[in-house]
């Protein structure tokens, strides 16, 4: 803690840093010198006493990302994980709302940094960086289903964990812990199916029959089985072809 | 679904799911794929239907109250989870515990590790057709569940550590139990590699397939075994030790293509290492103190409890309202049976979490899972699940 501390935040120290040697990590200091050097907006993050927590803006997210996974001396080849963190309920807390924190490591020099973005309640929006790192693209569609965040340019910005009917964001503070939401439909996923044979190079003709719909309870219905004993015969009703078959809830 | 190909034949796709509720899966994982006759042209899949709030859970209660939710993370290796959190907790109070406590650790972390790998290998064998393995890997395993019964009551979900040690020291004869569980595994995995090492049938449904390159592992943020078979010289224990790793002599298993062949073996031979370092462990494990003697996190000696009224009110103080971290924004990470389990723990200097984001190593695996089975033939496919090892409990939260 105490070498941490020591670390200096000003921006636009010298950053004569060599590139170390396979298997050397880079001191903190000089890893954040060397992306002071290049954003001289970016500080370091006095909320993380034990390692280093950089802040940038999203603005200079892209560009710092591709920074710490481009430079030879930072090679952060790995995202290991995107968090989304709901500040309104922090005691004392007075900047955005969110933040959104990226953690990455370099498995050749085995240095870690995590990359802080703040995100108004406004405009809870961030550049998507699907396309640079592949993780990110689930990353980044549970910390929109969790938080809500929207990451621009994200080709298929759908929820990952919650079902897709649900409403709101759960880790937010001012979701209550205890609401029940009544889910019933399966996603068909047939648009997500359709998007990923136009990547692969298939032109779509027609859909097919869907063939063998799940069986099974619906996502989500873990919690508050109580309250949907029964199916909502509306729901049944108005869904596709496999609705009938979860009669057996 | 009738599609044009890319070189602009007709062609008419079937779409099929699988599971979410198929024996195969070995959870509740969704596959929604699109095939031409038994070889899927593409495949997306859907996670969550194991999906709790782990993370809205923790913030409810008080650190320890999250103990047993890690518990249901990975439920085929409990304690690493626990041990991880541990860890995590207190590192942000700058504790270390005790040498005996690292020692149990790391011997409970060895064996967690090895039952997971025999329960992710011996499954792995089944879809693959070979029934007779997962009875030689189940009984084994049984005899580790008889040792954690032995140890703390409980089989599955052990709740087994507490923020600055143990919830209680060993049995008397738990060396004698382990030692002599680790010859019932190397015995296990003989018998394992004697039916398939030189099996054509199994050469043949593993050896190059669903080969994931390293750069494709590293892009995916592939960690653990699954990493390693890849062909990254990437462990935890090694690259970043704790508990004393660096000073236990044991290799890093590396594959070389990243096939299910590649993915099955590391985790063979990793047990083999694990039961190396168990020895070691065993070895060091001497009496002293288990739990830190840091008043923050233990709690007092109950006879001081009744007589000394510091003891009762700290006592009080820890029952009632927990641990306190200071404020601020701590990751911590182990190596686990599946690979780096993270924790990003934001605290506000209360007594609750405010946020806890875990990192479940096994999340980045299914991601890649989709893009990892199209052009494979449907069996390949479920083949090659088993060896990523996808455990919904981590995975959904």
């Amino acid at each position: 803690m105490s070498a941490a501390s020591s670390i200096p935040t000003a921006p636009g120290m010298p950053a004569t840093v060599p590139p170390p040697a396979p298997g050397t990590p880079l001191a903190a200091t000089d890893l954040l010198a060397l992306v002071v050097e290049r954003f001289p907006s970016a500080t370091r993050d006095a909320a993380d006493h034990w390692d280093l927590t950089i802040i940038v803006s999203a603005e200079q997210l892209r560009d710092a990302v591709l920074f710490l996974r481009d430079d030879r001396r930072l090679q952060m080849a790995m995202l290991l994980d995107i968090a989304g963190v709901d500040y309104l309920a922090y005691p004392g807390h007075r900047r955005a709302r969110f933040a959104v924190i990226y953690l990455f490591k370099s498995l050749v020099h085995g240095h870690r940094v995590k990359l802080k973005v703040e995100v108004d309640e406004e405009s809870p929006e961030l550049p998507s960086i699907h396309d640079l790192y592949k993780i990110a693209d689930w990353s980044e569609r549970e910390t929109w289903d969790q938080i809500g965040v929207v990451f621009r340019g994200h080709p298929n910005l759908k929820r990952l964990l919650n079902h897709h009917e649900f409403i709101g964001h759960p880790l937010r503070k001012d979701y209550p812990c205890q609401k029940r939401q009544k889910l019933s439909v399966n996603d068909p996923m047939l648009d997500e199916l359709e998007l990923r044979l136009r990547q692969l190079g298939y032109t779509v003709l027609s859909e097919g029959a869907l063939h063998s719909m799940p069986t099974g309870l619906p996502t989500g219905a873990v919690d508050g089985v109580g309250d949907r004993g029964q199916i909502d015969p509306d729901l049944v009703q108005g869904s596709n072809a496999g609705a009938d078959q979860r009669g057996v809830l | 679904m009738k599609v044009l190909t890319p070189q602009g034949d007709h062609l008419e796709l079937l779409t099929v799911n699988m599971g979410p509720s198929h024996p195969a899966t070995h959870g509740t994982l969704r596959v929604f794929t699109a095939l031409d006759g038994e070889t899927i042209v593409a495949a997306m899949c859907e996670m969550g239907y194991l999906h709790r709030g782990f993370e809205k859970m923790s913030e409810q209660g008080t650190y320890t109250m999250v103990l047993p939710f890690t518990d249901r993370l990975n439920y085929c290796s409990a304690m690493m989870n626990n041990i991880g959190f541990c860890k995590a907790v207190e590192k942000m109070f700058a504790v270390t515990v005790p040498e005996r406590c690292v020692v149990l650790r790391v011997i409970l972390s060895e064996l967690s590790r090895i039952i997971d790998h025999l329960v992710c290998v011996g499954a792995n064998l089944v879809d693959l057709g070979a029934l007779t393995n997962f009875w030689y890997f189940f009984n084994p395993r049984e005899s580790v569940y008889k040792i954690w019964e032995k140890l703390c009551g409980a089989r599955l979900t052990n709740t087994v550590t507490r923020i600055g040690g143990f919830y209680r020291d060993t049995y008397p004869g738990f060396e004698d139990d382990v030692r002599k569980v680790l010859v019932e595994i190397e015995g296990a995995i003989k018998d394992v590699r004697g039916l398939i090492e030189h099996n054509k049938i199994f050469l043949d449904r593993t050896r190059d397939v669903c080969v994931v390159s390293k750069e494709d592992a590293i892009s995916w943020g592939w960690t653990g075994p699954c990493l390693r078979a890849s062909g990254v010289d990437h462990d935890l224990r090694k690259q970043e030790p704790y508990y004393g790793y660096d000073t236990y002599q044991f290799d890093t298993v590396i594959g070389s293509t990243g096939d299910t062949y590649d993915r099955i073996m590391v985790r063979i031979f990793e047990m083999l290492e694990s039961t190396s370092i168990v020895r070691q462990a065993l070895d060091r494990f001497k009496p002293g103190p288990l739990n830190t003697a840091d008043a923050r996190l233990s709690l007092p000696d109950r006879n001081r409890v009744y007589h000394d009224m510091e003891a009762l009110i700290n006592s009080f103080k820890l029952i009632y309202e927990g641990v306190r971290p200071p404020a601020g924004e701590c990751y911590d990470a182990t190596e686990a049976a599946n690979g780096e389990l993270g924790y990003l723990i934001v605290s506000d200097g209360g007594t609750n979490p405010y946020r806890i984001k875990v990192r479940p190593p096994c999340f980045t695996q299914f991601a890649a899972f989709g893009p990892m089975i199209e052009g494979t033939m449907v069996a390949d496919a479920f083949g090659s699940l088993g060896s990523i090892n996808i455990i919904a409990g981590e995975l959904d939260r």
